[in-house]
């Protein structure tokens, strides 16, 4: 899923500090699993603002409204009725959520309350990791599923570097080095020569390299 | 007792979650100091009475919220 983390008060304060009604849009996607801009949050966000601005003197009124998702136009269409209600929408779904409602209503501004940061998923309950980068070639196999391009602090592909020490990376002590793993994990498995393959240089062209993506699957357009 | 409830990790969770509620109040700059948490057994009620009247005191210190003047 995507990860993102709420971004501090002070920041949203800010935002909204010309506005005297505002709509806080969460998603029942990512953000409601990884816990940063679900109901519950939506709800916790709208209290905290209502509080901070009415110990400013400066009552700030704030609706709720959690949508399915807000990375598909169908779902977007879930606040049609009430957009142009508010002075600002403020977003809780990763970075997707407030351009796809900026995009279906243009005279609106739509204001973005987390910070997306990763494709991860949770380790443990509160805890979560990154997994993948998004790099648009994926390469796990060659790997035993593990991916250096999203776990190593390199991106490297023919690891470990001199900066791995203990199974740990340079970066943080308590990173584990993904090389590490990959290289314990073949010895394990009688497979340390999989790594002796030579394999074309990476296609970077996929990832972010070559500007905005766009996935078009013919089958399913109209 | 702390670590000690029925409920086994309870506590300690419900500990953790007070200091989230804190941190909250702090950054909208409410005194932190009027949610607190006490761990006490159903068999320490004088204890009981003697939190719940410091708490008393601290709040009459500390004056009405803010939020509600």
């Amino acid at each position: 899923m995507i990860v993102a983390d709420r971004k501090s008060l002070d920041e949203i304060l800010w935002m909204v500090s010309d506005c005297n009604k505002i709509l806080i849009a969460g998603c029942k996607g990512c953000v409601t699993v990884c816990n940063v801009g679900g109901m519950k949050e939506v709800g916790i966000l709208a209290s905290a603002l209502k509080i901070a601005r009415k110990k400013e003197g400066k009552p700030l009124e704030v609706d709720e409204k959690t949508l399915e998702r807000q990375c598909d136009p169908e779902y977007v269409e879930q606040i049609r009725d009430i957009y142009d209600d508010y002075d600002a929408v403020v977003s809780m779904a990763c970075g997707v959520g407030p351009q796809f409602l900026s995009e279906a209503y243009p005279s609106q501004r739509f204001f973005p309350a987390v910070n997306t940061t990763f494709f991860g998923g949770a380790t443990e309950h509160g805890i979560w990791e990154e997994r993948c980068a998004g790099c648009g070639t994926c390469i796990i196999h060659y790997y035993d599923g593990m991916c250096p391009i999203a776990r190593c602090s390199k991106s490297i592909q023919h690891g470990p570097c001199g900066g791995s020490a203990r199974g740990k990376c340079e970066i943080n002590a308590e990173l584990d080095c993904i090389w590490d793993m990959i290289v314990k994990k073949k010895m394990e498995q009688g497979r340390l020569d999989d790594l002796l393959m030579v394999k074309a240089a990476k296609d970077w062209r996929t990832a972010r390299d070559g500007g905005p993506r766009k996935s078009i699957r013919e089958e399913l357009t109209k | 007792m702390e670590g000690e409830c029925h409920f086994l990790e309870g506590n300690l969770r419900a500990r953790k979650r007070v200091d989230y509620v804190k941190k909250t109040l702090e950054e909208l700059g409410i005194e932190p100091e009027r949610v607190e948490i006490f761990n006490l057994s159903s068999a320490m009620g004088p204890q009981f009475a003697e939190i719940a009247k410091g708490m008393t005191d601290k709040i009459k210190e500390l004056g009405p919220s803010p939020v509600n003047c």
